[in-house]
Order: structure tokens, then C-alpha cells, then sequence
């Protein structure tokens, strides 16, 4: 277990480095260089030392929980095919590094780069180590948010922003799929370990889920692998610095979703779909991508379609599902690395070196760099497969699987000639590219004088191109037991025959390389003049540029449609979303109600109270009215309501409920009065002519009407279905049977508001407050509208008469008091202080009989209302010092200290204590605990309507600022 | 009764005894007010993380108000599912108050006891267990967040507010129509009593009970913002002020509370013949807003819109997980809940700090230069790196996680919670519904999506300017945003003990026997009177 846990700091170490690297000053580039190195090359050491656990089909595992309830491990392991893997990634890796430090400009902020490449080598070693099946989706997405800031490094560039983009769509979307797919996968073997999922294999594919699956877990593949039609990232991902391409592009990240389809090889492959889908995919992307390159005139242009050749290679053999095919497909992961990461440091240093990557521009580079020429040189002759390198080894293995049958397809048979003919491509652009870059006349137009770069920025190239001479010549001895290792833990036990050596015979898969050997010579001979004045792109298929395509569709998809279904499925406007809300609230309580069919309860008019029906009557045709004339007779409308409200009042003194009517008296008295004052300030509307309404606007105002009519109807008919029935056994027996007892009170309505339920009491105060507070500050800021700064035409010809009689200058300032009301100004005046013997007498009376400190705090504020409105706002605040805040900030402290009295007597807030107390003249008075809550109530009431009140009363100071500013504009 | 069984209430009149004394002292006393505030708010942390621990054990604490016995009295109850809600408010609150320090604050009245009364609105809504007292809580939330949607004035905050209040007066009228037929059929607004209750009504009078429910849901639904009663929502969330909005993000939120709350209390296995009554509906419609949130975020120009969308994808996304009401879905749309309000609060924080970077030309150029190319694609640009000034660098090392997050990319808790959201829409034994699969692939697009919007922002904020303008941020604007997201990484890496947490509470959410035993048996404490007999 102790040994397993290396596996930690394998996959950790990179991201905690990153860390470190992202740290450093930009400047820092050989401390970066070195400590990325170091470390690459420490877990390189590292993994080799592993070696003898995973020999002959053994593997490191090591769990550590993370979600255990989602089946959410870390499960790190490492078999011998994952050890393959991980060497590639952290050998290329420290080479790569290398490089880098010598191709990237000295001014380029490195840290950045080391840090998401090191973080990208921890993806990646994640992904090949992982044991949970979810972990490796985990990583995987990594790897493509990794990729996606490598490839966009340079980001001031459009194309590397474009590019990094388009990379990070498709590899995410198939990430996203591969979720999915591993999802299914786990719902269907009830596991996400790799192990059990792995024995799970006949489960899987005998399942109806199986083909979902499948394609799922495909598409994830085939993005990352950049297979038909979804290898268009790839070409455009060049814009990243050449070490990224070298490391992402040839040795890791593509192959993450070979390296997939061979993991989970022994659990999906071998079926008609899988042949068919794989093998279709792989055998266009292996001719798509060859053919392709050849027309390619950037150099690493033609490296990365020859990259999406041969992964369509590799998952042409993983399609076949035959074990040698997989064994051939590990092996040319493996060749493809390596020769194509020189072949990408080379394209970087020639690069670097000459300043264009366009072969047109380049040419006889042989006689100013011998030696990175003759490393691409051989590199190319791998990517080629010629004999005596590592390419030619797994193409012959290639060749052998595409000539053995496998399926009664079409596809089957076609395939010995798609890999005759991609083999042919590929020599040709191999040859174009040596040919082009290395050999011919020097061009006069280069754009820099080349001569070979430093050592070490030959080095890495060098290494690798050794590995694929050595692996080339001397197979069986260098790769040949690691190969074996690493197809024996995708494949178990039961191993194939294959033999790794140069030289078969003569054979039909030596036939076939010779074939396609002098094939290609050829098209290259009749491609070369073509080819050093041609565009970029092959011919026809040039003008359909995936990146445009893909940009078009992002665009349409992602903003255009977005955009359309945003307003059609949308809107901004409030009305239809209150019709919205009426209709949907309506229909819902219909099909609700009508599930079970609705009783109907007999209407019967034989008890009907003649006056009470008329006073409804009234009420209705009120509330109707208000309605009626909101739009554009707004004080109509406000009469009405007020009319509506008063036969509420009445129906609570008729039902009994004297309370109530009192608390709805004062309320609407008061909310007239502010909305009144209130309605002043509102920008006029003109009625507009009834005549030219048009049909549309009549069935809107139709279909207006029935919701309205069928919301009114229905709420109607619930309540009255309510009032009807035998009541249930309700709380409301309690209060009323334990109000005096238990409560203190004889006003059951007082002791539920204070008592029994005094918590919501005291939650709604704090709602007045709030709402006090916030039509304050919403006021604060308001200035009046234009049309609305003139006072009023009585006012004015008040004024008028009062300026023709005295002359006075102040007539538009002084207040209604000194004009034309100055008698009942007196007498609002002097009620003043009777309101406030008044509110006292409601207060105190509140617990036994209607009132309370809610009645008592909006009568109080009534006797500031009429201050206001008798003497003017500055005549009153000149006068009278009114802090309506710290009422209201009092009150709720009050209110709140009542409640948390009680805990002092250990018992829970708001618990009330009563009794009464005899005072001299006054008598017996109740002295309840709710009392002084009930003073918290008054108080805070009080103050949040003279806020209300001030609010309103300070625009009319406001209006004549407003009304200066203009003039004072015009004069100036 | 010692003090410590009073904490259960604290969360409530902490806040509510701050915001009013806050009133007595004058405006100008900005350090006083914020002092008091920023310590009121972090006391709200501490009272979160110990409830959360008394929630732990498993029983229902219950708190008798005015020491009345349910069902007669109001009761606060706290259990896991009211202690994470609070928590978690508190920790958002925390940080946009710090947010607020920076200027916020400063540019109108009243801010702080607004902002007080907000958040004990919030932690009476997750804390009571009557209906009606609910409904007094959401009261108070609605008019405080209306007082904070307007702070800092302007009109285009006049208007989305105006909305907002209309939309939301509404659905409180729905409320209290609902609430009313409840009590009408049962005569009980006590949540737990109500569990009782239903089974006992008699069928003739079951449409009432239903029509109730029905009217009631609707308001909720309005509150959390489903589709179609949802519009008002992306435009009063990208006018609020940074951290109004950021607080914002809970409040939908609340909606998805009361839903999960009720619907096992009245629609559970106890309602008798209106078990598992709207279920169908509120999947569906939480398909759709799903839909829509994502198709908003898509076609958001401005951040600010992308991240009120984003709260309709949340949105969307728990309604649907809601209405799958299985024990492992309702503990992923927990956890999900949690990591998207956080991560969509550090958006909408971080949000206001990257548009003081912006060109306000560019947001507009970088549709079209997707559209129709930049012109200048073939020149050959100098291959050397921009160095990034390090605000810049560290604001875009939180956009970028915040993207991860909100897109559900891996490893961070964004994923967690999406990814067990989807292991539990297709673990429904052999049948999957048809109506699950389609959550599932919606909610995998979604992610797609809102990536794709994100990367676009992104590219636009911090790749595309010429000029980079290298925004003013000051330290305490960014301490908060970093502190929702460590948040979010912290859940991540401790996903295992939170979803045991979560898994717990959504089992005791689905069998509220517990509950309701411990709300109706908890007995009041006898007065001195009867203590003496």
C-alpha cells in the first residue's frame, strides 16, 4: 500500500510545481526551465523505477476516497500500458522543456507557459493513471482546459485566440459526451472502477444501453483524437508556440483518446457497431488527413493533418478488434510520438532560424543546417515508414491486420487499399517536406539568414530520433518487452503471436510498402511544380475552411438563434408577465380544483340580508370602477378604491369584527391621504381617442377581460365554497377559548396580534419599516417630472389674486395655509393635540377592546399629515423636530427587548406576562408585557408613515429647485 | 431554558436588533454602521457553523414562540436542511457586505439595516415552521431586497425594480390565496401539523386542499423563478449593484427551499390519496427554465446578464431535481444548490470588477468580430507573450474558476454537484422516464453552453483588448470573491462529508415522521403558576 502511494506525487507534483512556476518573476526563464525539467525528469526516473511492478500484466493501484457515496474515488493505477504512457508523456515531457527554453523569446513572460505545460503533463498523467473511470473524465477535461491556455499563449494573436477557442469547444463537448457515456457505462455495471468495469465486458456490450454508450464514449475519443469530422481543432491549434504543439499535438493529448478507445478496448470493441463506427472514422481521417497534408504549405501544417493520418491509423487498428491489431496500434502511439515530436521541434527551429514556417519561402536549408536536416530528414523517413526506423516496424504490423479478414464489410475489404494509398500519401508529403525545406535554391525572399541553433535546442530532436533508429533496428530488444507489458494489461493473459522484427520475408505487407513507396515518389514527382506556387489547402477543398465553418455555426447557434429564442420564448415587458401570472395561476388551480371533479355547492338566496347586498353591490361597482378608470383618471380611481375600502370597514363592523373595521378605517384613511399627495407628482397621461381602435387591440382588451373575469369568478366561488362548508376544528378555537385565560386579554384579535401570534406581528412591522425605508430613499433621488412643476391651476389663480392684492413675492412659497384655506388650516391646526390624546386613549384601551398600538401609531401619524398639509413642510419642520428613523429604529428595539425579556425569566422569546395595575385617576389598567411591545408597534409605526409622509411632502421643496434650475440655465 | 437553546432564534433577531439600531444613528457615521454591520453578519457565520452542528444530530431542534405548544403558537424549527441554508446565507452575506465596504455602501440610505432586514428575512424564511409566519418572512425579504434592488438609484434600477416589485406583490397575493385555502380545508398552518392534517380531509373537500396547494405553488415557482414567470428576474438581478446582486443569488433560492420544504410535508406518502401530486408539472417546468437560462446565458451580451441567466439555469436545474423527490437527487440538488449560489455570488462580485477593465465599445465589437472575422487574420503577429499585470492575472485566474464552476467543468464542486445530479436523474433502477433523459442531456448542453459563453467573455475581457486597461481593485472587492471560491474548492475536496450531510438531510426531508414528532411533541415550559401546583 506504502509502494502505491507513489502514485500520488506522480499525477500531484506537476500541479504543485505549476503553482511554484506561476510565482516566479516573468523574467525568471532558466529557473523555470529548470525546475519544470527537474521535475519531468524526476517523475520520468521515477516511472521507469515502477517498471517491475507492471511487468507481465501487473498494476499499482491506489484508492483514496473522495465522494464514496457517488461511487467518486481517486483510484490511482498504473498497468503496464498506462506505464508506456506515462514514460512517453514525462520523457517528451522534459525534452519538450528543453526545448522550450531555447525557442521561446527572452522576453516572453515564461513562467506562464512552464506553469500550464507542467499543469497539462499532471492532466495527462492523470487521465493514463486513472483507476476510476470518472477521475479520468475528471482529468481528461483538464487536459482540454490545459490545451486550451497553452494553444491560446500568445493571445494577442487572433488566430491563437481563435484557435484556442475552437480547441477547447470540441474537446469540452466531447468531454462532456465521454461523461455521459461513462455515466451510462456506470449505471450499467454499478461501478466506475476501471477494474470492475474492465470485467464487465459481455455485460456492457449485451446491454440495450450498449450503442448509447458506444457513441458517447466515441465522440469523447474522437474529438480528443482529432478523428473525422471533428479534426478541425487540430490544424487550427498550430497558432500555439511550437513546444506546444511538439508535446500536445504529437506525444499527449491527441493520443489521450487513442489511449481511451484502448482502455476500454476489452469492454466495447469487437462488435458490428463498434467496427463499423471506429473503422469508418479511423479509415477517413487515415486518407482525409494524408491527402490533406500533402497540400499543406506550413510546415507544421503538414505535421499536424500527417498527425490526424496517423491517429486515423491507430484507430483503423483499434476498430478491427483483433488483438493484433492492438498490440500494433500501442506500438504506433508509440512511433508516432517520438518521430513526430522531433519533426515538430525541427519545424520550430527551422522556424526560428529562417523566420516562416512557409515552405514556399523556405528552400536549401541542407547547406546552412546539416544537422537538424538530417534529423528531420530521418524523422520524416520514420513518418514515412521507411525500413530500419520505428515506423516502418508498426506500418508492415498495419499493413499485415488491413490484408487479414475481419468482418463480411465493405470496409474490410477497402482497407488494404486505404492503407495502400495513405501509405503513398504519406511519402509524398514526407518527401515534399524534406524536399521543399531542406533541398533546391535558396529563396531570395526568407525572411531571416538561418544557421543552426544552439546545441541544446538540437538536442531533444536528437534524442528522440535516436530512439526511433534504435527502436527501428533492434526492436525486440528495446521496445519488444515493454510493448509486450504494455498489450498485456489491455489484452490479459491471452496474448497474440507477433513477432517484432525487421525483416518477415517476403510478404504481401513488404509488397504493399514498396508499392507505396514508389507510388508516392511519383505523386510527388507530379505534384512538385504545383505544389511551390500553390495555396494553402488542397485544391477544391481549400475554399471549405473548417475554421469558418465552425466559426458560422458557433455564431448561429451560440448568438443568433440564442438571441431569436431569447425573444420569442421571453419577454421584458411587465404586462404579459402579469398575464402570464394571472393565466398560469388561474389554470393551475382549475386542474388542480378539477382533478376530482368540484361539488357544486347550492347558492341560496333565501337568507340573503337585502341592505348587506347592497352594500356589496356598491363595494363591486367600486372596485370596478377604480379599475376601470386607472389608466388615465387616477383620482376616480382613487375615490372608488376609497368607496371599495369603506364598505370593507362596514362589512367588518356588520360582521363583528369592530377590531378589524377600526385597523382598516385608519389604514385606508391614511394610505388615501398619502397616495393622494402622492398622485401630484405623477406625469400626466392623455387619454388617447377611443375611435381608431384597431381589432388587434379589441381582442386584447378581450382576453384581458375573461382572465380577469375568470380569475375574479374563481376566487370568488373558492371563497364562497370556504365560507359555506362545516369549518374543520381550527387554531382559531384556542385563541378564542384561551385569549382572556391564557393571553390577558379580552380583545381576542389584539392577543393574537400580540401574543399568540405576535411573532408575525412583529415580522410585518418590520416590513412597514422596511418599506418606509425604502420608499424614502427611493424618493430621495426623484426630481419631478417637467409637466409637473407648475403648481396646480387652483393654486396658481389663488396666487394670482393673492399677487394682484398685496404684491407679495412669496405667494408661489408660502403655503396653502396663508391662500385660500386658511380656516380649516386653523382648525387641522389645532387638532393636533386632541389626535394625540385620541391615539393615547387607543393605545392604552388596545388589549381589552378595539384598538391597539398599530391603530394608536397610524392616528398619531395622521396628526402630522395634517400639519403638513395645513401649514406646508417648512413651516412644520422649522417647527417641530421629527425623526420618524429613530422612531421606527426604536420601536423595533422595543418591541424586540419586550420579547427578550422573557428570556431573562428562562422562558422563550415573546412570552408575555399580564396583569393588572392600578393607577391613580385612571384606574384599573391592564399591564400586560405585551403592552410594551405593543408601544415597540405604535412607535415604529408612527415613524415609518410620517417617513412615507416626509417622503412626499419634501418633493414640493424639491419641485421648486427643479423648477429654478431651468431658468437659471436659460439666463446663463 | 438557558441561553444556548435561544441560539436557534438568534440568526433572526441578530440581524433584525442590528438593522434597527443602525436606524439611530445618522448616515455619516459610515465606519460605526459598517462596524456593526460587518460584526453582526460574521456572528451569523459562527451561530451558522454551530447550528449546523447541533442540526447534525439528527433531531429537529424546535422553538416555541411566546412559549405556545404547536400547533396553536408560531415555531421556528431547525434542522440540517435550515442549518446549510443558513450557513450558507451567511457566508454569502459576509461576502458581499465586505464587497459593499469598498463604495457600495456609500451611495444611498440606509444600506446596512436594509441589508440587515434582508438577511433576517432570509433566516426566519429557513427557520419557521408555519405557513403564515412564512409568508411574513417573504415579506420581509421581498421589501428589504426591493429597497437594495433600487440602492444606488438610476433608472434602469427604478424600472427593474418596478417589475420586480409588481411580479412579486403578485405572487404574495397567490400566497396568501393559497395559504388561506389551506388553513380553510385544515385548519392549521403549522407545517407539521399539516402532515396530519391532509390525510384526515375529507375527499369532498380535497379540490379545495388542492386548488390551495396549486395557488401556493405558484408563487413559490414565481419566487424561484421557473419559466414562464421568470422574466422579471434576469433583468432586476443584472440592475442590482454588485453585491445586492451577489446576495441576490440566494434569494431565488428560498423558493427552491419552501418547494422542497412542503412538498414531502404536503404531498408526502401522509397526504393520502394527493401524494406525489404536482410533480410532473414542476419537472417539466424545470426542464424549460432550464432551457431558457441556458439559451439567456448563450445570447447575454453583457456579464451581468450571463450571470442572472445563469441563476434561471440554477434555477431550472433544482426544480427538476426537486421534482424528482428520490433521497439521492434531493441531496445532489442540495449540494448543487450550495456550490451555484456561491460560485453565481462570486460571479456577479467579480463581474462589476472586470467591467472597470472594459472598453464599454468592446462588449459590443466581440460579437461581431466573431461574426465577420477581425479583417487582419493573415498578417503575421510577433510571437512573443503579453506579459499580464498581475490584478489583471489574479482577477483572471477567478474568472477562470468561476467559468469551470459554472459550467460544471471538472474537478471542482460545480462538477460534483452536476455530475450527482445526473448519476441520480438515470438511477432510477432499470426504467428511466423520458422526462429523466431529457434532464440529462439538458443539463450536460447546459454546461456546454454556458461554457461557451464564458470562454467568449473571457477571450473578450482578458485577450482580445489591445489595450489592456488594468482595472483599480481594491484588495477588500477581491478578498470576498476569493472567498466564495475557495469556498467552492473547499467543498470540492470535502465533497465526501458534505454530501454525507446532505444525504442525511434529504432523507430526513423525505421522511418527515422525525419531524413532525419533534415539532408537535415539543413542549412549552410551564409558567411559575403551574410549576407550583
Amino acid at each position: 500500500m506504502i509502494e502505491s502511494a507513489i502514485l500520488i506525487p506522480l499525477v500531484t507534483i506537476p500541479f504543485v510545481v505549476s503553482l511554484i512556476a506561476l510565482a516566479l518573476p516573468s523574467n525568471a526563464r532558466n529557473t523555470e526551465a529548470w525546475i519544470a525539467g527537474i521535475t519531468a525528469l524526476g517523475l520520468f526516473i521515477l516511472t521507469a523505477m515502477q517498471y517491475p511492478a507492471v511487468d507481465d500484466g501487473g498494476a499499482i493501484r491506489h484508492n483514496i476516497e473522495w465522494v464514496p457515496q457517488l461511487g467518486l474515488n481517486m483510484t490511482f493505477r498504473m498497468d503496464g500500458f498506462a506505464w508506456l504512457f506515462t514514460m512517453l508523456i514525462t520523457g517528451i515531457g522534459f525534452l519538450v522543456v528543453i526545448y522550450a527554453r531555447y525557442y521561446m523569446s527572452p522576453e516572453d513572460p515564461v513562467p506562464r507557459f512552464y506553469a500550464f505545460l507542467l499543469a497539462f503533463m499532471g492532466s495527462m498523467l492523470g487521465v493514463v493513471n486513472s483507476g476510476n473511470l470518472i477521475q479520468l473524465v475528471v482529468f481528461w477535461e483538464l487536459t482540454s482546459v490545459f490545451s486550451f491556455l497553452l494553444i491560446g499563449y500568445w493571445y494577442h494573436n487572433a488566430a491563437a485566440r481563435d484557435g484556442a477557442r475552437m480547441a477547447l469547444t470540441i474537446t469540452a463537448l466531447g468531454g462532456l459526451c465521454l461523461l455521459a457515456g461513462i455515466l451510462l457505462i456506470g449505471q450499467v455495471v454499478g461501478s466506475y472502477d476501471l477494474d470492475t468495469v474492465l470485467a464487465s465486458g459481455s455485460m456492457i456490450r449485451g446491454h440495450k444501453l450498449y450503442v448509447p454508450i458506444l457513441v458517447l464514449v466515441l465522440i469523447g475519443a474522437f474529438t480528443k483524437s482529432a478523428q473525422f469530422p471533428f479534426h478541425v481543432w487540430l490544424p487550427n491549434a498550430m497558432s500555439a508556440p511550437t513546444p506546444v504543439s511538439a508535446y500536445l499535438h504529437s506525444a499527449t493529448m491527441v493520443k489521450a483518446g487513442v489511449f481511451l478507445m484502448t482502455r476500454l478496448w476489452p469492454v466495447l470493441a469487437g462488435t458490428p457497431e463498434w467496427f463499423t463506427i471506429v473503422g469508418l472514422a479511423g479509415m477517413a481521417t487515415l486518407l482525409l488527413g494524408a491527402f490533406f497534408a500533402i497540400f499543406q504549405q506550413d510546415i507544421k501544417g503538414l505535421l499536424a493533418y500527417s498527425t490526424i493520418s496517423h491517429l486515423g491509423l491507430i484507430t483503423l487498428l483499434l476498430s478491427l478488434g483483433s488483438p493484433l491489431g492492438l498490440v500494433a496500434a500501442i506500438f504506433h502511439m508509440a512511433n508516432h510520438a517520438t518521430f513526430k515530436a522531433s519533426l515538430f521541434m525541427a519545424a520550430g527551429i527551422i522556424d526560428h532560424e529562417a523566420g516562416t514556417r512557409d515552405m514556399r519561402k523556405l528552400g536549401g536549408l541542407f547547406s546552412l543546417m546539416p544537422v537538424t536536416a538530417t534529423l528531420a530528414m530521418v524523422a520524416s523517413a520514420a513518418m514515412a515508414g521507411v525500413p530500419l526506423l520505428n515506423g516502418f516496424l508498426s506500418k508492415e504490423m498495419f499493413f499485415a491486420e488491413a490484408i487479414e479478414h475481419h468482418a463480411d464489410s465493405i470496409l474490410d475489404t477497402a482497407a488494404p487499399y486505404v492503407a495502400v494509398l495513405a501509405s503513398a500519401f504519406a511519402v509524398t508529403y514526407s518527401i515534399r517536406f524534406i524536399h521543399g525545406v531542406f533541398f533546391g535554391k535558396i529563396p531570395a525572399d526568407m525572411p531571416k539568414h538561418p544557421h543552426e541553433p544552439p546545441f541544446f535546442m538540437r538536442l531533444p530532436a536528437m534524442l528522440l530520433v535516436l530512439i526511433c533508429l534504435v527502436v527501428g533496428i533492434l526492436p525486440g530488444q528495446t521496445i519488444g518487452g515493454y510493448l509486450n507489458s504494455a498489450a498485456m494489461a489491455v489484452l490479459g493473459p491471452e496474448m497474440p503471436e507477433y513477432s517484432l522484427s525487421i525483416w518477415h520475408g517476403f510478404n504481401v505487407p513488404l509488397l504493399m510498402s514498396v508499392l507505396a513507396l514508389v507510388a508516392g515518389i511519383l505523386l510527388y514527382g507530379i505534384l512538385k511544380t504545383y505544389l511551390a506556387t500553390s495555396e494553402e489547402g488542397p485544391p477544391y477543398f481549400r475554399e471549405l475552411k473548417g475554421q469558418r465553418i465552425f466559426e458560422r455555426v458557433m455564431v448561429s447557434v451560440s448568438w443568433r438563434w440564442a438571441r431569436l429564442l431569447e425573444s420569442w420564448l421571453g419577454t421584458r415587458r411587465l404586462q404579459p408577465q402579469l398575464r402570464l401570472l394571472a393565466f398560469i395561476a388561474l389554470v393551475a388551480a382549475v386542474l388542480a380544483a378539477t382533478r376530482r371533479g368540484v361539488p357544486h355547492p347550492t347558492l341560496s338566496l333565501g337568507n340573503m340580508d337585502l341592505l348587506f347586498t347592497g352594500l356589496w353591490a356598491i363595494g363591486i361597482i367600486c372596485a370596478i370602477g377604480a379599475a376601470y378608470q386607472a389608466k388615465y383618471h387616477r383620482l376616480y380611481a382613487l375615490i372608488l378604491m376609497g368607496g371599495a375600502g369603506l364598505v370593507t370597514c362596514i362589512s367588518f363592523i356588520w360582521l363583528s369584527a369592530p377590531d378589524l373595521a377600526l385597523t382598516q378605517l385608519v389604514v385606508e384613511v391614511v394610505t388615501t391621504v398619502l397616495i393622494l399627495l402622492g398622485l401630484r407628482w405623477l406625469p400626466k397621461r392623455i387619454e388617447q381617442n377611443y375611435d381608431g381602435v384597431s381589432l388587434e387591440t379589441r381582442l386584447r382588451r378581450g382576453r384581458d377581460m375573461l382572465l380577469a373575469v375568470g380569475c375574479g369568478a374563481g376566487t370568488a366561488f373558492l371563497a364562497y365554497v370556504v365560507m359555506v362548508r362545516q369549518p374543520p376544528q381550527t387554531i382559531a378555537d384556542f385563541f378564542v377559548e384561551n385569549a382572556y385565560e391564557l393571553g390577558g386579554g379580552r380583545n381576542i384579535v389584539n392577543v393574537i396580534l400580540v401574543d399568540f401570534r405576535g411573532f408575525d406581528t412583529f415580522g410585518e412591522i418590520t416590513v412597514l419599516g422596511i418599506v418606509a425605508l425604502t420608499v424614502f430613499s427611493l424618493l430621495r433621488r426623484f426630481r419631478p417630472a417637467p409637466d409637473n412643476i407648475d403648481s396646480p391651476e387652483q393654486q396658481l389663480l389663488q396666487s394670482r389674486h393673492t399677487a394682484r392684492s398685496d404684491e407679495s413675492e412669496e405667494a408661489e412659497t408660502a403655503s396653502i395655509a396663508d391662500e385660500y384655506l386658511y380656516m380649516p388650516s386653523v382648525i387641522m391646526q389645532w387638532l393636533f393635540p386632541v389626535i394625540i390624546v385620541f391615539a393615547f386613549y387607543l393605545f392604552l384601551r388596545g388589549h381589552d377592546a378595539p384598538g391597539g398600538g398599530f391603530v394608536a401609531g397610524i392616528a398619531m401619524a395622521a396628526a402630522f399629515i395634517l400639519q403638513y398639509m395645513a401649514a406646508g413642510t417648512r413651516w412644520v419642520e422649522e417647527r417641530l423636530r421629527v425623526l420618524p428613523v429613530r422612531w421606527m429604529g426604536m420601536g423595533l428595539l422595543v418591541a424586540a427587548a419586550t420579547g427578550l425579556g422573557a428570556w431573562v425569566f428562562g422562558y422563550p422569546f415573546l412570552t408575555s406576562h399580564a396583569q393588572y395595575i392600578e393607577l391613580t385617576l385612571i384606574g384599573k389598567v391592564p399591564a400586560a408585557t405585551a403592552l410594551i411591545f405593543d408601544f415597540g408597534i405604535f412607535s415604529l409605526v408612527m415613524g415609518a408613515t410620517v417617513l412615507m409622509l416626509i417622503a412626499i411632502a419634501h418633493q414640493s421643496i424639491r419641485k421648486l429647485r427643479a423648477a429654478k434650475l431651468p431658468t437659471a440655465q436659460e439666463n446663463a | 431554558m438557558d441561553l444556548s437553546n435561544h441560539l436557534i432564534i438568534a440568526p433572526i433577531l441578530l440581524p433584525l436588533l442590528t438593522g434597527a439600531l443602525l436606524l439611530l444613528f445618522d448616515e455619516r457615521k459610515h465606519t460605526l454602521k459598517a462596524l456593526l454591520s460587518v460584526g453582526s453578519t460574521l456572528l451569523l457565520v459562527a451561530m451558522g457553523m454551530v447550528l449546523l452542528r447541533v442540526a447534525d444530530s439528527g433531531t429537529a431542534s424546535v422553538y416555541l414562540l411566546g412559549n405556545w405548544a404547536a400547533p396553536f403558537g408560531i415555531v421556528l424549527v431547525l434542522d440540517r436542511l435550515s442549518a446549510v441554508m443558513l450557513l450558507v446565507t451567511s457566508l454569502l452575506a459576509i461576502a458581499s457586505l465586505f464587497f459593499s465596504l469598498a463604495r457600495w455602501d456609500k451611495m444611498g440610505s440606509h444600506f446596512h439595516s436594509l441589508f440587515q432586514f434582508l438577511l433576517m428575512g432570509l433566516n426566519g424564511a429557513f427557520l419557521t415552521g408555519d405557513l403564515f409566519n412564512l409568508f411574513v418572512f417573504f415579506e420581509v425579504v421581498l421589501s428589504a431586497s426591493y429597497g437594495l434592488l433600487l440602492h444606488g438609484s438610476g433608472p434602469h434600477r427604478v424600472r427593474a425594480g418596478l417589475h420586480y416589485i409588481a411580479m412579486n406583490l403578485a405572487a404574495s397575493f397567490l400566497f396568501l390565496v393559497g395559504v388561506a385555502l389551506i388553513y380553510g380545508v385544515t385548519g392549521t398552518l403549522n407545517m407539521a401539523d399539516l402532515v396530519g392534517r391532509i390525510g384526515e380531509v375529507p375527499p369532498e373537500n380535497r379540490f379545495l386542499l388542492e386548488a390551495g396547494a396549486a395557488i401556493l405553488g405558484i408563487a413559490f415557482l414565481v419566487k424561484a423563478g421557473m419559466w414562464p414567470l421568470c422574466f422579471w428576474l434576469p433583468s432586476a438581478y443584472s440592475a442590482a449593484a454588485a453585491p445586492v446582486a451577489a446576495i441576490f443569488a440566494v434569494l431565488s433560492k428560498m423558493g427552491i427551499y419552501v418547494l422542497l420544504r412542503l412538498s414531502p410535508l404536503l404531498f408526502g406518502a401522509a397526504a393520502g390519496s394527493s401524494a406525489g401530486f404536482d410533480d410532473k408539472w414542476l419537472f417539466a417546468g424545470g426542464l424549460v427554465t432550464l432551457a431558457f437560462g441556458t439559451i439567456g446565458v448563450l445570447a447575454s451580451q453583457a456579464m451581468v446578464r450571463l450571470a442572472a441567466f445563469s441563476v434561471l439555469v440554477s434555477s431550472g436545474t433544482l426544480l427538476a431535481a426537486v421534482a424528482m423527490s428520490g433521497d439521492r437527487s434531493t441531496a445532489a440538488a442540495l449540494y448543487y444548490m450550495i456550490s451555484s449560489t456561491l460560485t453565481i455570488g462570486a460571479l456577479f462580485l467579480l463581474i462589476e470588477l472586470l467591467e472597470r477593465a472594459q472598453d464599454p465599445a468592446a462588449a459590443v465589437l466581440s460579437v461581431t468580430m466573431e461574426a465577420y472575422g477581425d479583417g487582419d487574420e493573415d498578417e503575421p503577429e510577433e510571437e512573443v507573450g503579453v506579459t499580464i499585470p498581475a490584478t489583471l492575472a489574479i482577477l483572471g485566474v477567478s474568472f477562470g474558476v468561476c467559468g469551470i464552476l459554472l459550467s460544471g467543468l471538472p474537478p471542482l464542486s460545480g462538477f460534483v454537484g452536476k455530475f450527482a445530479l445526473l448519476s441520480a436523474a438515470i438511477d432510477a433502477g432499470n426504467k428511466i422516464s423520458t422526462l429523466n433523459w431529457f434532464f440529462f442531456g439538458l443539463l450536460i448542453t447546459s454546461g456546454l453552453f454556458a461554457m461557451v459563453a464564458m470562454v467568449r467573455a473571457g477571450i473578450r475581457i482578458f485577450w482580445a483588448p489591445v489595450e489592456i486597461i488594468v482595472p483599480r481593485v481594491r484588495v477588500i472587492e477581491f478578498v470576498p470573491v476569493a472567498f466564495l471560491l475557495i469556498l467552492c474548492i473547499w467543498m470540492t475536496a470535502q465533497a465526501g462529508p458534505t454530501m454525507r450531510y446532505l444525504d442525511a438531510a434529504a432523507n430526513a426531508l423525505h421522511d418527515p415522521t422525525g419531524y413532525v414528532h419533534d415539532v408537535l411533541s415539543a413542549a412549552p415550559i410551564p409558567s411559575p403558576k403551574e410549576a407550583g401546583h
